[in-house]
């Protein structure tokens, strides 16, 4: 890892990334320590590449029927998951959820995926889910709001034990300036968007994580209430907006069109005018 | 009475049973219960009005069965060293004093002001600033005024300020201390005096300081202030200046490569004036752009749906509230969330281009009306004056189809119908501006175009 490494390091060094060149002889030299290494780029950040996560966010809530009381009639799950169902703990370190204040200990926090809270309730309420980063994504926390939905939009209905309320928010965490050490980590992960490197700067092959089969899966793919989840896709999305922008585009130029028209009408009443 | 007598009535019989009546109902009134007739009186002869509290509440007591006294009695307290003998009334309960200590001693506090021996003094606490006399009265003095070195300053004999002598004080306790923990093992470094030593020049600025606070005139505390508004107002440009820079690195970046893309776009042919206040428009708002852009960039995270409500608003900035209602109501007619469901990139920019371009759209529509109403203007010139035929022809056919722009309908030509009604009437609100109307609007449809 080491030689290869420190080689492409160089390289790419000069036009885009801002920060002190490495001096070449220290790094082959330290064969034997990557922290030194890994620390540099811990602290080089490439502009111009943007880091997207996205990521779905909300609320599933059953009805409890029978087994509901006047405190508890709802069982409620609280998530913040990958857009694909793709484990998000190689970006988030932690999630921490703010719940209302009636309930005990209010302050819930998540320490590795899945992240997501249940709980037994009756009342609606907005939860503040801050997401922690681990230490070479970013220092600063995220928030993210979202109103708990219990009942059902339209009341007519009969309350169904199995069939639940289900509200869930699209959403992408943006890293405008991700760090190159974030970027080596990241870029073969399936729950980030990594786009494609501008030319030149090329990164040191991943460090290999644990071993996957020890940590539990963080992934949502087959999570229990996966059936529930709700299907994001842009395609629909642009087909519109590409339709209402064409329609748009059509009206600016008739209206440029009878613009330039009634000029020239007005220019040539003027030279009529000055006759 | 004399009514009476005109009426002839007898009137033996009344005065006699007036007289009775009036001296049962007088009796009845004097009988209050619980306090004599003459208070009563006082109150005029009535019961008051409001209920007051029972008489009878207030001269009864709950029985005791104890016997109470007071008494005369002399007491000593602990506080005391002297032996005086002082005296209080005291309550006797079944003949029996109480006892215990006068209940107030126990807020005879004092301070342990550090005693130390002659030898001790010799070997630790000699000090060339100091005589042993001088450190001996002052001790004194502490111990007799409980440490209030204001008091001791001015009994002091010598004339020493109150820093002077709280430092020795301080130093000298605080050598016996530390010597005596060494002789005698144990711990005092957590003891205040060794933890957190006096110090003199510090305590003398700091109080210097703070008179000079106190004693500031208005003319300098408003000086102050305004130094300091200053000072704040100079971070803050250097901040601007700062970011400033930023964006403009980046506008001239973002205005090279948009440039090409301009000029690829112009569909309509080129007419200067035109032209030149759309690049400026261009500009302007790419500059908004770019600083939206360098704040984003300084928040190292920050959610899509966030710095998307961002770029709107940088967008419309300079567009008043009711034309960005008009802008979501076309959203809305072309079927657009107003938010985007799915917000990835493509789509916030697909967004954000779209309602740029709808932004155009209406500053186009309202550059148009003032364009027919400047034609309207020329139009009446014209006809008072006598004109050409070939004026008049040119004339009426722009308006017809100009004023018919004034609303614009997205949808297909069949769902025309009912809505034109309603719309009819917005569209004349919406155009007040247009002083000649052609009486006969025809309105366009999308199928015209």
């Amino acid at each position: 890892m080491n030689n290869s490494s420190s080689s492409t390091m160089h390289g790419p060094d000069q036009p885009e990334i801002s920060g002190p060149a490495p001096a070449p002889k220290s790094l082959r030299t330290k064969m034997g320590k990557p922290e030194d290494s890994e620390k540099k780029i811990f602290h080089k950040k490439l502009k111009d590449v943007e880091i997207s996560v996205p990521i779905v966010y909300g609320n599933i809530a059953f009805w409890l029927g029978k087994k509901a009381n006047e405190y508890q009639s709802h069982k409620w799950t609280v998530y913040v998951r990958g857009a694909t169902n793709e484990d998000l703990g190689v970006v988030i370190k932690r999630a921490v959820f703010q719940l209302h204040s009636s309930f005990n200990n209010p302050t819930r926090v998540v320490e590795s995926p899945p992240f997501e809270l249940s709980e037994c309730g009756w009342g609606e309420f907005e939860i503040a889910i801050t997401l922690f980063f681990h230490s070479d994504v970013c220092d600063k926390p995220l928030n993210l709001f979202h109103h708990l939905k219990l009942y059902p939009a339209d009341e007519s209905g009969p309350m169904s034990t199995k069939k639940p309320v289900v509200v869930e928010s699209y959403d992408e965490i943006v890293f405008p300036e991700p760090s190159e050490a974030f970027l080596a980590r990241v870029q073969n992960q399936p729950a980030v968007v990594v786009p494609r490197l501008p030319a030149g700067v090329a990164l040191p092959p991943p460090v290999p994580v644990e071993d996957p089969s020890n940590r539990k899966r963080g992934d949502t793919k087959d999570h229990p209430l996966c059936q529930w989840f709700t299907n994001f896709s842009e395609a629909d999305e642009l087909l519109r907006l590409a339709t209402a922008r064409q329609q748009v585009q059509t009206h600016i130029a008739k209206f440029r069109r009878e613009i330039t028209l009634i000029e020239g009408q007005h220019q040539q009443v003027n030279s009529v005018s000055d006759q | 009475m004399d009514a009476k007598d005109i009426l002839g009535l007898p009137k033996s019989t009344h005065p006699a049973s007036q007289e009775k009546k009036s001296r049962p109902l007088k009796e009845s009134q004097r009988k209050p219960d619980g306090i004599s007739r003459e208070v009563y009186a006082l109150t005029g002869g009535v019961p008051p009005l409001m209920p007051a509290v029972e008489p009878l509440q207030l001269k009864k007591r709950p029985p005791t069965d104890e016997k109470i006294t007071w008494q005369w009695l002399p007491f000593t307290s602990s506080a005391r060293k002297d032996n005086l003998q002082l005296y209080h009334w005291v309550i006797v309960v079944n003949g029996i004093p109480p006892t215990g200590d006068y209940s107030f001693a126990k807020y005879n506090k004092s301070v342990d002001v550090v005693k130390y021996t002659d030898e001790e003094y010799e070997k630790h606490l000699t000090d060339d600033m100091w005589t042993k006399e001088e450190t001996d009265q002052l001790f004194e003095l502490c111990q007799q005024f409980d440490l209030r070195f204001i008091v001791i300053a001015d009994r002091f004999s010598s004339s020493r300020t109150v820093e002077e002598l709280k430092e020795r004080y301080y130093k000298v306790s605080r050598s016996i201390l530390i010597a005596r923990a060494a002789a005698f093992p144990g711990n005092v470094s957590e003891h205040p005096i060794v933890k957190e030593p006096y110090k003199f020049t510090q305590e003398r600025d700091r109080k210097r300081a703070l008179s000079m606070v106190l004693s500031q005139t208005k003319h300098q505390e408003r000086k102050d202030y305004e130094v300091l508004a200053e000072a704040k107002r100079i971070a803050e440009s250097h901040m601007a200046a700062r970011n400033a820079k930023e964006s403009e690195l980046l506008v001239t970046f973002t205005m090279d490569s948009e440039r090409a893309i301009v000029f690829g776009e112009t569909l309509s042919p080129p007419s200067n004036s035109e032209f030149a206040p759309a690049m400026v428009a261009h500009s302007t708002s790419m500059a908004e752009n770019a600083s939206t852009l360098v704040s984003l960039r300084m928040l190292r995270v920050y959610l899509r749906t966030y710095a998307l409500d961002q770029m709107i608003q940088a967008a419309s900035s300079s567009a008043g509230l009711r034309t960005i209602k008009r802008v979501e109501q076309s959203l809305q007619e072309l079927g657009v969330n107003l938010k985007p469901g799915v917000p990835t990139k493509a789509v916030c920019a697909q967004h954000l281009d779209l309602r740029k371009e709808i932004l155009t759209l209406l500053n186009l529509q309202k550059q148009l009306q003032h364009k027919e109403a400047e034609g309207s203007s020329y139009r009446d010139g014209l006809y008072e004056t006598p004109g050409t035929p070939k004026d008049r022809t040119f004339v009426p056919e722009c308006t017809s189809s100009t004023v018919d722009l004034i609303y614009i309908h997205w949808m297909s030509g069949d769902r025309v119908g009912k809505r034109d009604q309603k719309r009819k009437a917005l569209g004349r609100a919406e155009a007040p501006s247009l002083p000649a109307q052609s009486k006969r609007p025809r309105k366009l449809r999308a199928s015209d175009l």
